[in-house]
């Protein structure tokens, strides 16, 4: 057996530095406002991102980032990656004591019985997450083994962490479908109580939640659910709620200057991109293939003034990045982005013999899921008109945007396309470059939302596929990323949006936390004494 | 009488089996597997999803067992919310019900004088105020006037809430907003056709033979001219209850417009369908009503 010397922390430093709440029993009430409600209850059937807001709350998984964005052991106490027979093992060690909302304390088969349950297609959004795992091996109450049929790279680090919620077996055998997702169970620091569609979700400050260090404030939390921005403002403004998410970013300047509200920016978990086709030759009436030039790529990339757009389209409400955001494994900070240089990206068109330029639709995404997306768009496809790139902007609803981005999916796209997959403001791009980066391969699952096409990458998308020790994984990610940034593989890289929370500072005592990016998880929220 | 309610609807029924099948074809025009799954769904996934909403189907075949299981009251769970689409309109119905009935008796509350005092006092500085406040109603949308109370009545005077459904003082601003485009219409109409009606032979001869001028104006006349006004009325009430969204959104009122408006981007198929058949069979009803109620305005135009 071959042991990799991956993460492993004992008990002792697992709690994290002192957070702002103190470990008292929490009392009290605070009404919050956020733009978008969560639908869907149920960590296995959930897919929207804006699920993550409630369950974030609720459920909780093996590894959880902290507010720097260091993954921490959370429901795991301990874990190892090992090899047997050549294939992959997972040894985890729970942590002892973590009880659920509805009774019950947390055990190896409570986890198994949620691999088991996230593996069904019939129920799971998520059984590609499970595929390569062969079954879960209790040894005892407090320790499992995760053994696998084949490796899977983005297994530890991908979207969720190890992708294991603690769910109650007992709870969801005993309970209907529809029961488990009106009052879903957890281990989380939140306990829903009640909920409104359209209005409002009550929670409950988890008595018996096992972080002490970490946890609410504050016994009741009331998120009420206002979806316009100037009304989400006012309520805030007016005392109606204490604490709202998603600050507008036109209004920004003027919410810091409100007397008793405080704010502060995350990045959100989206990465925004521009897609450049590389087969445009092989679409009916078209004969050039101008992207497949490496040099016309570049002339795109540095024909757009991405700063000035985010200072004055995005109203400073975004961060650009090259790879991808700090907090992620693969972040290089020595990776910069292309700077705004018109006159090269000229003379770049020129040598690749595109003096005089070429059109080209441009699809411009509209959608309400990041603020001024659509602006942007029309932005930064107004500067490739510059250099001689000369757009036909068409707008598309998310929807048929969505549709035009999937490979296997008519009509082909056919243009330079908005694009926005996360890359893991924690955890690391795996997944979304696997989609993205890679070629397009009908029926086999790689470059499904792929508009870029290289041998080289290929073979380096689907290396990073199967390794999981983080000591090759991530200098493998930061050699991808080098030449994603060389190549313009995928697009050109553009912004991730941030995201402003602000409250009123005489009355909450409030933490950000990461969870997938959204910063929606409460785990430290309170009222200031 | 009875041989006309039948008639209506029957014609209404159709309407309604109409309306579905249209909206049915529309949204069959996009899939929403790849919205309901992750983006890195794999496409036997994606498939599979298919498969189980029934959207392999020939669209045909798929609109029959709609039509099949809607007569047996089962609309289908809604695919965003997996929940029965019936039960997450009908419980949003009674918000939508009372805002539309609040808009509508708040834009009555204030036609009503507004046109017929400003045609009794025609040219005068009544007049002119009414037709300013007419033509400022009809320029300003609900949205914006939605805004600007909650800017003003809310914020900087703390008067009323600026969002949510809890009593009585949460209802009179989306009201105003909803009700606010109506006042302007209907206050228009009413002064126009009162002019006509105040310059009448009878009206003109109930006078001369002594009747107050409170009772011609305000029994006589504004009962011959409500009929336009109450097919105005239908026509508007019809509109805010499948309009009503932009002033759900606004004040974040739980309705089913605001509901429907988002199943239609996230292509719910069954909750968009339910959503536009409570909107059609509404719709029907208030024009039925409002059919019906000219007989009792005007005993010439009954349907006997």
């Amino acid at each position: 057996m071959k042991k990799f010397a991956c993460a492993v922390a004992g008990a002792a430093s697992l709690l994290l530095c002192a957070g702002t709440q103190a470990a008292e029993p929490a009392t009290g009430s605070l009404t919050i406002a956020q733009a978008a409600e969560s639908t869907m209850l149920d960590v296995t059937r959930a897919a929207a991102g804006v699920d993550w807001y409630i369950l974030g709350n609720i459920n909780e998984q093996l590894l959880q980032p902290d507010p720097t964005l260091e993954v921490k052991n959370w429901l795991a106490e301990k874990w190892e990656l090992t090899e047997v027979d050549g294939l992959p093992v997972i040894e985890i060690w729970l942590r002892k004591g973590v009880k659920f909302h509805h009774g019950g304390e947390l055990t190896s088969s409570d986890m198994a019985f949620a691999h088991k349950r996230l593996a069904n297609p019939d129920v799971s959004k998520w059984p590609h997450y499970q595929a390569k795992v062969d079954h879960i091996e209790i040894i005892d109450d407090h320790h499992f083994k995760i053994i696998f049929k084949e490796p899977d790279g983005t297994f530890i680090p991908g979207a969720g962490l190890m992708r294991l919620y603690g769910i109650s077996e007992a709870y969801y055998t005993s309970h209907s479908e529809e029961e488990i997702q009106q009052r879903p169970d957890g281990t989380g620091p939140w306990k829903l109580v009640d909920r409104k569609v359209k209005e409002e979700f009550v929670l409950e400050a988890h008595d018996d939640y096992w972080n002490q260090e970490h946890r609410p404030g504050v016994k009741n939390l009331t998120i009420k659910i206002i979806p316009e921005d100037i009304t989400r403002v006012a309520a805030l403004q007016t005392g109606a709620v204490d604490w709202i998410d998603a600050v507008p970013p036109a209004m920004i300047e003027d919410v810091k200057k409100m007397d008793g509200i405080a704010t502060t920016a995350r990045p959100s978990g989206n990465n925004l991109f521009m897609s450049l086709p590389q087969y445009l030759d092989k679409l009916p009436g078209r004969n050039d293939n101008p992207f497949k030039d490496v040099r016309v790529r570049r002339a795109a990339a540095l024909a757009v003034d991405m700063e000035g757009i985010i200072e004055h389209v995005l109203f400073g409400q975004a961060q650009r990045y090259t790879t991808t955001t700090p907090g992620s494994a693969a972040y290089d900070a020595s990776v910069e982005p292309y700077p705004y240089d018109p006159q090269k990206a000229k003379q770049l068109m020129t040598e690749a013999g595109y003096a005089n330029g070429f059109d080209v639709n441009c699809y411009n995404l509209i959608t309400p899921r990041e603020p001024n997306v659509k602006e942007y768009g029309e932005a930064f496809y107004a500067y490739l008109g510059q250099v001689g790139i000369r757009c036909k902007l068409i707008g598309e609803e998310y929807a048929p945007w969505l549709a035009r981005n999937n490979r296997s999916r008519e009509p082909q796209n056919d243009g330079i396309l908005t694009h926005m997959w996360g890359h893991g403001v924690v955890a690391d791009p795996g997944t979304p470059w696997s989609g993205h980066m890679h070629c397009y391969a009908p029926g086999e699952g790689w470059g499904s939302y792929s508009h870029y096409c290289d041998p080289e990458m290929d073979a380096m998308v689907k290396e990073q596929a199967t390794v999981m020790d983080p000591a090759d994984r991530i200098p493998l990610l930061k050699r991808i990323g080098k030449k994603k940034y060389e190549d313009v593989a995928g697009g050109i890289t553009t912004y991730v949006p941030l995201v402003t929370f602000a409250w009123r500072e005489d009355k909450v005592d409030y933490k950000p936390w990461p969870w997938m990016g959204f910063w929606r998880k409460l785990q430290e929220i309170g009222i200031k004494h | 009488m009875l041989n006309y309610l039948i008639k209506r609807i029957l014609q209404g029924v159709i309407s309604i089996i109409g309306a579905s099948a249209i909206i049915f074809a529309i949204s069959r025009l996009d899939d929403p597997t790849l919205l309901l799954l992750p983006i890195d769904a794999t496409p036997e996934m994606v498939e599979n999803l298919r498969q189980r909403l029934g959207l392999d189907l020939p669209i045909v075949q798929q609109y029959l067992i709609f039509l099949g299981n809607a007569l047996q009251g089962d609309f289908g769970n809604s695919y965003r919310w997996e929940q029965p689409a019936l039960q997450l309109i009908l419980d949003r119905l009674p918000a939508t019900l009372e805002l539309a009935f609040a808009g509508l008796v708040f834009a009555l509350a204030l036609a009503i004088p507004f046109g017929v005092l400003s045609a009794v006092y025609r040219d005068s500085w009544f007049d002119n105020f009414a037709k300013l406040f007419a033509m400022l109603g009809q320029a300003m949308p609900n949205f914006w006037v939605g805004l600007l109370l909650i800017l003003f009545v809310s914020v900087n005077l703390g008067w009323l809430p600026a969002f949510g459904r809890e009593g009585f003082d949460s209802l009179i601003m989306p009201a105003i907003a909803l009700g606010w485009y109506p006042v302007a219409a209907m206050t228009r109409m009413l002064r126009s056709t009162m002019l006509d009606v105040l310059d009448s032979d009878h009206v003109r001869m109930a006078r001369a033979i002594g009747v107050p001028n409170r009772v011609v104006v305000w029994k006589y006349a504004l009962r011959n001219a409500a009929v336009p006004l109450v097919t105005m009325l239908g026509i508007y009430f019809a509109n805010m209850l499948s309009g009503a969204f932009v002033v759900e959104v606004i004040f974040a009122w739980p309705g089913m417009g605001r509901m429907v408006v988002e199943a239609m981007f996230a292509r719910d198929f069954p909750l968009l369908q339910v959503g536009v058949l409570f909107s059609a069979i509404l719709f029907v009803v208030v024009n039925l009503l409002v059919d019906l109620s000219y007989g009792v305005l005007d005993p010439r135009i009954r349907h006997d």
